[in-house]
């Protein structure tokens, strides 16, 4: 047989391509078609007016709010546990700590009827609204302008903000967010990357001085799961997707994230990673930065993404960190690959009641070394169990008896002082021999530590407060009581003091401003093996402050201050935003200042993500050219 | 029938699917769950009725495997091959070559489709050479038939629908499957790249599809390379070689049924002469690919759902066009080819060839398509003529003068249920019986015409006029254009090609170089033989530029029954009557953007666009061969016989 002639030379780059040759398959693999076949769109609890469903003015569904009326509290709504229920304890217990009069009418705002104009000229607008959904509409721009810092609700309340973005896009996909960014580039706007503005930092707060338009780049509608490979156990998450929504779709699948930061039914998978976020279960689901094994970035210099998708890499510093926690400064978080896990077979509750705050906490260290800790472990202060027990709501008769019993066994039999005890509440996941295995293994340390188990219901009750809480502020704004929480992380060797020392100072600059109606109190939300995670709530009643917001944010700096003193840290999870950059430089030292600013120059030269976080706000183009100098 | 068998696997891994296997990795597969997830969502169809979806389409379409039914088939095989008189020729050493190197990496067979019979053949040569029987794909029609379409299953067959619009499920399953045989499954898979069998004996340009579904494997790094063997078969006889005519000129062919099958296999006992099995330059994948990066953003996705990007979906087009014109370069010119030439030109001079003479021309041809650089596979041209006659007997006879006569039938009575099948204009029975042999005649002139388009282009258009090497390039590739869905090409060789036809026409004084100006050359028999090979091609596109001409706009259907009434009418060559022949040209004037093609329902219309089409209309009848030839009986080569008839 004869031989075949020579291959003849390739040239791989020319594609002959003729048009009655693609068959019908060839057309499923058109990258776009073929894409589309596996994403999952998800519709979200969420809609694009987000003002339809969610209160403007303050946090939280707008059907749901805790209300005093005819002399009593309530909570309206039926989406939570406490939802259209009568809270008897309430009342006496604000009265206790605030002195407010309840029956003084409830400030609450009226929308604005007119909006600062926007400043977008006509030109962008239409190249914008050539790849996404526009608006220029004045609430749209109003309820993005803040998050839900003590000061972003104050400046809304009175609207008085001095400045608002002046448009909202929605872009879709991520290539949609290329087009925006590179307009931006090209015609000079500064944009803000927005996810749930859950932010309690400052982060997404409307930069107040900047000269350029503002377009709030709003990632809702980037809320598809592109793919979710069961067998792998991950899934990749467009960035816009919110907590609740990405929960329920996994669990309908079988599946759970188990990232469930207290805001994460409004907050979103972009805004945790730009902000690293920690979820209640960490212990059992790992923190955002354990979640995450991928992360798509588009910068103003470009795309950035490792080009494998690997448990672990050994390749320097890894960049996508540099992204993860720049606040929304540096680009847009787009797509995300996550860890997801099999839903536990087994969710139980618990909890277990200690005599004071140093014996509970040296069973959350003991834990801790053991490493035993369940999905979430938490231990509340004497203030806090008892807010928790005032928004508890009616129970019925068994109830109340068991309560009584529980109450009559803990302080008499056992002897706690009533003001003194603290409770740690308990999350258990797992099948039914781990979890009941982990429940005696807990009960036993707790034993040691003096602690007794205080009952299921009480761990629950525990948990579904974690999410009414938020709606407080909204409450106590009303009646002129300032209200926020911050938090920081700490070694376990310095925890105790740091509580104890915040507590003090904070109780020492209410004493010397004369507020004596005021609430401190701290509970201990994380533990890691080096260290822990203290979160403080403080409020006061502000009658006769003559600004209440600025005295607030005092204390809490003086706090802050003593935060740091005593070893612990800017913050554990809430970000650095424009609240706390004062302390940035110190906790970073200055060469680590310095390569934020190199990352800014390397990503986003021109400053389009001029939201001034951190550092940011000291960077100017000429910055690094001029330190060369 | 117990002869151990222990055939060599394409892919040897430490564990070995079975077919039942991988129908379950490819339900279990991440993309099959990510495609029911998403679709489910669109469509509110339960995730476990789609399931149940995907595993019925498993189920049709996958195969399975059986030893004992191989044997048999085996049997049968070569008792049908017998009853056939068929001789199987192999190209040894390829196959025992590319054997020897089979374990490292699946391979994928890629034969022309020139008959049902290839796949049998193919399957048989593997047993033959113990090499594990390959996964071929099959179109559903052998799905239906009863016992047939099981046995081949058990053959190693799996089976394909034509056609997957609206079935967005079939398509993702059919998808993963073929790409989980690919990358896991022990045996070469085997697909006709053409899509269907050439009518024609041609090549038909490749479709795309299956190929980008099996290289995958490739592109998402789940083995290490993938062999490509383009195949190419060359039959003395077709079985279907008088269907295909008939479907040329539009009567529909019969559907698949095993009735029909049983009622074929007693007309196999005949002779159907020698079926000859090359096999082409292979191509690895990872080499054709080695200064592409593999890493693209499609790598981040789970395995199973990475897809093609649009960079490698072009590149995998390349291969295909590749492999087409590897299994060109690989057709064997045989004994039936070289008689088809020399009885067409015959036909063409209107003189019926002595026996004497015959071989003496047979002789001539087999030089020339050697020179053009096929490879004739011919030792002894006498004893092949003589075999090949009593192959053909049909078709083709030695009158009592020893004369080699063309046989027509009966002129026979077309009924009206006849007529109403047919697709396009309704033929004369006077028409069909002269036109019928013709076009089988030209089936084995085609497989060897793209050796000759070159030169016989480089030569009509020298012959209108003197001219250049430059301006002779320019129409010559807009020709080119024109005739590309007849005579299949790849746009990056042609400067190489038309140089060596320059060439060619050169050395062999078809023209002359005269300081630069080419001007017509004294081979009288080698010019009239490029010029006749053209002519039905380039009647039919004049024929077609015409008949838009005259109607400006004018529905698909219409200019195709329009052409061949012209070309009935002004009795042009029989194979301006195929409709195939026309939708081709309609294409190429699409190409050159003589007509544009607008949409009306599942109909095209197309629109004459004045100013490209004058310009084709100029080039195409300034290089139209006149050739003074009847296509009617009185042509003397014809000699009237009866027997086909009754196939109508
Ligand atoms: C009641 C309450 C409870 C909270 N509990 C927790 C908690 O338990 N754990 C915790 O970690 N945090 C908590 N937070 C803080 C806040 O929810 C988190 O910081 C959260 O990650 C913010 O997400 P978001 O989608 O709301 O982001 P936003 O508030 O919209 O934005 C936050 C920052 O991230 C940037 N950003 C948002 N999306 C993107 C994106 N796609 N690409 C780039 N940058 C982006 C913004 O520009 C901004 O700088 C809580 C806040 C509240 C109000």
């Amino acid at each position: 047989m004869p031989k075949d002639t020579e291959l003849v030379n390739k040239n791989i780059n020319i594609a002959t391509k003729s048009d009655t040759m693609n068959s019908l398959i060839d057309k499923n693999n058109t990258k776009s078609v073929s894409d589309s076949e596996t994403i999952i769109k998800v519709k979200s609890v969420i809609p694009r007016k987000r003002q339809e469903l969610l209160k403007w003015y303050g946090w939280g569904y707008k059907d749901s709010m805790f209300k005093l009326e005819d002399g009593h509290a309530t909570f309206t709504g039926n989406r939570y546990l406490i939802g259209g229920k009568t809270l008897p304890h309430c009342l006496q217990w604000v009265n206790e700590n605030f002195n407010v009069d309840v029956n003084k009418t409830p400030k609450i705002p009226q929308l604005p009827d007119s909006y600062t104009k926007s400043r977008l000229p006509d030109n962008v607008r239409q190249e914008l609204e050539k790849i996404a959904l526009v608006s220029v509409d004045g609430l749209d721009r109003l309820i993005r302008a803040h998050g839900q810092t003590l000061k972003d609700i104050s400046l809304l309340r009175s609207n008085s903000f001095k400045r608002i973005p002046d448009a909202v896009i929605w872009p879709e996909s991520h290539e949609q967010v290329v087009q925006i960014v590179q307009c931006a580039s090209r015609l000079r706007f500064v944009i803000i990357p927005f996810g749930g503005g859950t932010s309690v930092s400052g982060a997404i707060t409307c930069p107040a001085d900047e000269p350029r338009p503002i377009v709030v780049l709003d990632t809702s509608d980037m809320n598809s799961i592109l793919w979710m490979d069961k067998e792998q156990l991950l899934a990749r998450v467009q960035a816009g997707i919110v907590g609740q929504d990405l929960e329920r779709e996994m669990r309908a699948r079988g599946f759970t994230v188990g990232h469930e930061p207290d805001s994460y039914e409004f907050s979103t998978l972009g805004g945790w990673v730009a902000t690293r976020a920690s979820g209640m279960k960490k212990n059992t689901y790992g923190n955002i930065e354990e979640l995450v094994v991928q992360t798509k970035v588009v910068t103003p210099t470009g795309v950035i993404e490792k080009s494998c998708r690997v448990p672990r890499i050994s390749c320097g510093p890894d960049w996508e960190h540099v992204v993860m926690g720049s606040e929304g400064c540096l680009g847009v978080v787009t797509e995300v690959t996550l860890k997801i896990r099999p839903l536990p077979a087994v969710v139980r509750y618990g909890s277990l009641v200690f005599p004071d705050w140093e014996s509970g906490f040296k069973f959350e260290r003991e834990v801790a070394r053991q490493r035993l800790q369940p999905s979430s472990i938490r231990l509340m202060d004497n203030e806090q169990f008892r807010f928790g027990h005032a928004v508890k709501a009616e129970s019925s008769w068994g109830g109340v008896i068991l309560d009584g019993l529980k109450k009559f066994y803990i302080t008499c039999i056992k002897g706690f002082d009533p003001h003194k005890l603290c409770v740690v509440t308990l999350l258990m996941e797992g099948n039914s021999d781990q979890v009941s295995d982990r429940e005696k293994k807990l009960n036993a340390i707790a034993a040691l530590f003096g602690g007794i188990p205080g009952g299921a219901k009480n761990g629950e009750v525990g948990y579904t407060l974690t999410f009414v809480i938020a709606y407080i502020r909204d409450l106590a704004l009303e009646y002129d009581i300032v209200a926020e929480s911050f938090e920081t992380s700490v070694p376990w060797d310095r925890a105790l003091a740091l509580c104890d020392n915040t507590k003090r100072r904070v109780r020492h600059e209410c004493a010397r401003r004369h507020i004596h109606r005021f609430l401190i109190s701290c509970r201990l939300t994380q533990t890691y093996d080096a260290g822990c995670c203290i979160y403080f709530y403080f409020g006061f009643n502000s009658a006769g402050c003559a600004d209440a917001v600025a005295t607030y944010e005092e204390i809490e700096d003086a706090a802050r201050d003593e935060i740091l003193a005593s070893g612990g840290s800017i913050s554990h999870h809430h970000g650095v935003g424009k609240l706390r950059k004062k302390w940035y430089e110190q906790t970073v030292s200055s060469p680590g200042r310095r390569l934020l600013l190199a990352a800014k120059q390397a990503l986003d030269p021109d400053n389009i993500f001029a939201l001034g976080n951190m550092a940011f706000d000291e960077y100017t183009p000429e910055h690094v050219v001029n330190s060369k100098l | 029938m117990t002869r151990p068998w222990y055939p060599k696997k394409s892919l040897i891994k430490d564990t070995s699917c079975t077919p039942e296997e991988i129908k379950e990795i490819v339900a279990c597969s991440t993309y099959i769950d990510s495609f029911i997830e998403a679709e489910s969502v669109r469509s509110g169809v339960p995730k476990e009725q789609l399931m149940k979806q995907v595993r019925e389409h498993l189920e049709e379409m996958g195969m399975d495997k059986k030893m004992h039914v191989i044997r048999w088939m085996g049997i049968v095989f070569l008792k049908i091959s017998f009853m056939m008189r068929i001789g199987i020729f192999v190209n040894e050493t390829a196959i025992l070559k590319l054997k020897e190197q089979m374990g490292k990496n699946p391979i994928v067979f890629l034969p022309t489709h020139r008959s049902y019979a290839d796949f049998c053949v193919l399957t048989y040569i593997c047993y033959h050479y113990d090499i594990e029987l390959p996964a071929v794909a099959a179109g559903m029609d052998f799905y239906s038939m009863a016992v047939v379409g099981q046995r081949m299953r058990e053959t190693g067959a799996f089976f394909i629908r034509r056609t997957i619009v609206g079935a967005p499920l079939y398509a993702a399953t059919l998808k993963q499957y073929v790409r989980t045989l690919v990358a896991k499954y022990h045996a070469p898979l085997e697909f006709f790249i053409e899509g269907t069998r050439s009518r024609s004996n041609k090549s038909l340009p490749p479709k795309y599809g299956m190929l980008s579904m099996s290289l995958m494997a490739y592109f998402a790094g789940e083995v290490s390379d993938i062999t490509i063997v383009p195949v190419n078969f060359s039959y003395d006889r077709i079985m279907e070689q008088i269907l295909f005519a008939y479907e040329h000129i539009g009567v529909p062919k019969p559907k698949e049924s095993t009735g029909g099958l049983l009622k074929a296999l007693r007309s196999l006992n005949d002779h159907f002469g020698n079926i000859y099995v090359n096999f082409g330059t292979q191509i690895s994948l990872k080499e054709y690919l080695k200064n592409t990066n593999l890493v693209t953003n499609e790598t981040l996705k789970p395995t199973s759902l990475q897809q093609l990007t649009p960079e490698q979906l072009s590149q995998v087009r390349d291969i295909a066009d590749e492999v087409v014109v590897l299994q060109q370069n690989s057709a064997v010119a045989i004994i039936t080819n070289l008689l088809a030439f020399v009885l067409m030109d015959s036909l063409m001079k209107c003189k019926a060839l002595h026996y004497e003479e015959l071989l003496l021309e047979v002789q001539w041809m087999m030089e020339v398509l050697r020179g053009l650089g096929a490879s004739v596979y011919e030792k002894d041209i006498e004893n092949s003529l003589d075999r090949i006659l009593v192959v053909h007997h049909k078709t083709v006879a030695l009158d009592r003068e020893r004369r080699l006569r063309l046989l027509t039938g009966d002129l026979m009575e077309v009924s009206s249920e006849v007529s109403a099948k047919m697709k396009g204009h309704i033929l004369k029975a006077e028409t069909m019986m002269t036109a019928v042999p013709v076009i089988q005649l030209q089936i084995y002139i085609n497989p060897m015409l793209h050796y000759i388009m070159s030169p016989a282009l480089v030569y009509v258009l020298v012959k209108r006029g003197s001219t250049n090497t430059d301006k002779l390039a320019n129409d010559y590739y807009r020709l080119r254009k024109l005739l590309k869905h007849e005579f299949f090409y790849i746009e990056r060789t042609e400067k190489y090609i038309l140089n060596k036809a320059i060439d060619y026409c050169k050395q062999h004084h078809v023209v002359i170089n005269d300081e630069g100006t080419l001007r017509v050359g004294d081979a009288n028999r080698m010019q009239f033989l490029l010029e006749w090979a053209l002519l039905p091609f380039l009647t039919t596109l004049m024929l077609c530029l015409d008949v838009i001409i005259q109607m400006r706009r004018c529905e698909h259907k219409q200019v195709l029954k329009l052409v061949q009434e012209r070309a009935e009418r002004e009795g042009r060559h029989p194979y301006c009557l195929s409709l195939e022949s026309s939708a081709n040209c309609l294409q190429g004037l699409l190409a050159t953007g003589a007509i544009l093609k607008l949409k009306n329902g599942s109909d095209s219309i197309y629109e004459v666009v004045p100013a490209a089409m004058e310009k084709c209309r100029q080039l195409v009848s300034s290089v139209l061969p006149e050739i003074n030839t009847v296509w009617g009986r009185n042509n003397p080569v014809f000699e009237r016989r009866a027997p086909l008839t009754s196939r109508l």
